[in-house]
């Protein structure tokens, strides 16, 4: 287990390095907090293009045909900003593929697709609650069936319109589902204000919180991936310095094989990104960034984040093979961590610029970079509340890119660094 | 004879600039070889060599008849010139991250760890991270370092280097150790002629990349005779040549000659002669400004065989 013992020993060296080990989580914090006061503000009071595609077939509810659907079209299309006289959306309802296109061309920021059964679903949800409220002891033994509905947001996950557009719609349909719930219970309990025969009203309200998204809440997954890919110019400079004090050579002379060092040497920095991405992500919601996933969230993040972080390595030792002390390598480093922050789309949504499709998705020239992956799995979880079916295209083409740049790493720095010098 | 290294015709180009030029020679199991030759001689490249580290343009290494390449790591300890030490480890930690890469079984380790710690004085500092230990104690850290596996062969890059007296004391006790309990062989380089003197078995003079002379140091002092020198500056230098003709009248003068102003006399038992040297001066009517007596050593020898002094 050599391994293990390089581990220990790189995880006292980074920890004992007070001055290096602030820098590591030190500088990407004020980054998030530069960024959060910057932009945490910004989400701008413009309509958001949504198509909304409606399949709901409707119900038939007190000899009453209603349709959900159309209500919650009807909802979208009068919603304004809070204290404003601006829509937040500009609704179209084209067809599925005709949406899918116009995604593709970014003439929309999102799509909506509201499922056949919706009102049947929210029927089965006025049912509920009206049982629960009348006799709440037989609630639970009741037939009433519960009928789920899932309403889909459909969107780039890159695209810094489309998280805006859904962090409102997210809102949106949760203050619909609850204005429906509260109507139920007030017309059963007579409530002031109640209107008996009426589920839902048909009066539209501005709707409190809808401007909280911001372009923070798309760029804080961004900084903390660019937290990581910074990482690869600390680990350069690690492994530079390894070899520059000849400590390198004083292990290579011992039965330690390049497994025992770039495996051992791979866990504390594995160690260090998942403190990244905790610490990261508690200042970024310090400062109003709108966490929208759970604690399954943040264990998707820290697995997504390992994996970006594992990309840096395989970076650091490319750096680290062409580098011969320890100041080129934190140049070099420097020269390539911030363009590829860059080109990952770490700070601001790149153009399109295909070069392909990939299993049925179109491919970006800068999806070659394992960290772009990163970032749009980062967002998805952590802005977009999305689950590991969500990301696991992503989590695919990262891994599977990082363990192309691993190899490619690790045969460079073993060809200059681990073997006998000739 | 029974050999534990034979460098047979190394050589070392680095982009035409021969750093080691065809040097072949022996190492006896459990003697202490002494490469003696100024900085830049190639010392440090054939050691690199000889350890596996660099590979030679051409020429090979055996290691006990097997190839440098193909031994086991374990046979070989190499303490190098510059300190090697992780800034931010205890001496403690140091040691025992070397034995783990050794596969030195834990509680062997343990009490290997322990011994070297006071052997070399550093029980104190154990727990010390390496920043904070002084010079000298940092440069035995670092012979610790290659020997926490026990190696068979200890290789010693200017192992002197940087040591105040008493540091440098504890560390040629030790190497001598090395050698009289435990039968290791050590390699040792140096440029330091008092070091190479007292603690080699056979010294090999290099000069260039080339072997000048590989020998006993009793060998080779006497190749350019033996004695006391003593040194002597004049008040007045213009009357060097007189007090020299003066002084070559005194009994069991093996030599007297003048180097660089300087009066330079070689002769048996020199301390017991220097009241007549004294009168010898003196009834000559100039006076001593410097005198110093020392015994003949290997320089003598460096310069008789290279024409000039070691650079430093």
């Amino acid at each position: 287990m050599k391994f293990l013992s390089i581990a220990i020993k790189d995880l006292r060296e980074i920890l004992r390095d007070r001055r290096g080990f602030f820098f590591i989580l030190l500088f990407p914090m004020l980054l998030i907090v530069v960024f959060g006061f910057a932009f945490g503000g910004s989400g701008g009071n413009t309509p958001h293009n949504l198509a909304v595609i409606n399949y709901d077939q409707g119900f038939v509810l007190n000899n009453q045909s209603v349709n959900f659907g159309n209500n919650l079209t009807q909802t979208l299309e009068n919603a304004k900003y809070s204290n404003s006289n601006v829509s937040l959306f500009n609704v179209s309802q084209p067809s599925e593929s005709n949406a899918d296109q116009q995604l593709k061309q970014e003439k929309i920021d999102a799509e909506l697709i509201i499922p056949q059964n919706f009102s049947q679903a929210t029927v089965s949800l006025i049912n509920n609650t009206i049982l629960e409220t009348t006799n709440p002891l037989t609630a639970s033994s009741s037939n009433t069936p519960n009928i789920t509905s899932t309403l889909i947001i459909r969107g780039d996950t890159g695209s810094m319109d489309f998280g805006t557009t859904q962090g409102i719609l997210v809102g949106l349909l949760s203050q619909y589902k609850n204005g429906i719930v509260i109507s139920t219970q007030n017309s059963i309990r007579g409530t002031p204000g109640a209107q008996p025969t009426e589920y839902l009203s048909s009066t539209v309200e501005p709707i409190a919180g809808t401007a909280n998204f911001t372009t923070f809440d798309y760029q804080a997954p961004g900084l903390i991936v660019f937290a990581i890919i910074l990482l690869a110019t600390t680990i350069a400079i690690s492994f530079t310095r390894e070899i520059e004090r000849g400590t390198l050579a004083r292990l290579r002379l011992s039965k330690m094989r390049g497994f025992d060092l770039l495996f051992g040497g791979m866990i504390p920095w594995s160690l260090i990104v998942v403190a990244q991405v905790v610490i990261l992500l508690i200042v970024a919601i310090a400062i109003g960034f709108n966490w929208q996933g759970g604690i399954n969230s943040i264990l998707l993040a820290i697995l997504v984040g390992v994996i970006g972080g594992i990309a840096s390595i395989s970076l650091a030792m490319i750096i680290a093979s062409f580098a011969k002390n320890d100041r080129q390598a934190a140049n070099l480093g420097t020269l390539i961590a911030v363009p590829v922050s860059f080109l990952a789309g770490a700070f601001f949504q790149l153009p399109q610029a295909s070069i392909g499709t990939f299993m049925g998705q179109s491919f970006q020239i800068y999806d070659i970079l394992p960290w772009t992956h990163t970032i749009d799995a980062l967002r998805t979880v952590l802005t977009y509340g999305g689950g590991w079916n969500d990301i696991s295209y992503q989590v695919g083409l990262s891994v599977l890119l990082t363990i192309i740049l691993f190899i490619i790493g690790v045969a460079l720095f073993s060809r200059t660094s681990l073997r006998a010098e000739s | 004879m029974d050999y534990i290294i034979i460098a047979q015709n190394i050589t070392k180009d680095f982009d035409g600039f021969k750093a080691v030029d065809g040097l072949s020679l022996q190492v006896k199991k459990g003697e202490v070889f002494g490469f003696l030759g100024p900085n830049g001689a190639g010392k440090t490249t054939f050691i690199n060599i000889m350890v596996g580290l660099l590979k030679p343009t051409s020429g090979k290494i055996l290691i006990n008849g097997a190839d440098v390449q193909e031994i086991d790591k374990e046979l070989i300890g190499i303490c190098p010139q510059e300190l090697v030490l992780w800034d931010h480890l205890t001496c403690k930690e140091s040691l025992k991250l070397m034995g783990d890469m050794y596969e030195v079984p834990k509680k062997l380790l343990k009490s290997r760890v322990d011994k070297l710690l006071k052997d070399l004085l550093l029980t104190d500092k154990a727990d010390t991270v390496v920043t904070k230990l002084s010079g000298g104690m940092k440069r035995r850290l670092n012979l610790a370092l290659a020997l926490v596996h026990e190696p068979e062969i200890v290789v010693l890059d200017e192992p002197s280097e940087g040591l105040d007296p008493q540091s440098r004391r504890v560390l040629w006790n030790y190497i001598k150790s090395l050698r009289d309990d435990e039968g290791k062989t050590v390699i040792l380089t140096t440029h330091l002629m008092d070091e190479a003197d007292k603690l080699s078995d056979r010294v090999a003079i290099i000069d260039h990349g080339k072997l000048i002379r590989l020998d006993t140091t009793e060998n080779l002092k006497k190749e350019i005779g033996e004695g006391d020198v003593v040194e002597m500056k004049l008040s007045k230098p213009q009357m060097n040549m007189k007090v020299i003709e003066s002084l070559k009248s005194i009994q069991q003068i093996i030599s007297v000659l003048e180097v660089d102003g300087v009066i330079n006399l070689r002769a048996m038992d020199a301390v017991g002669k220097l009241p007549q040297i004294m009168d010898k001066v003196e009834s000559t009517g100039v006076q001593i400004s410097d005198l110093s007596v020392r015994q003949n050593t290997l320089e003598d020898v460096f310069i008789e065989l290279t024409g000039s002094s070691l650079r430093e």
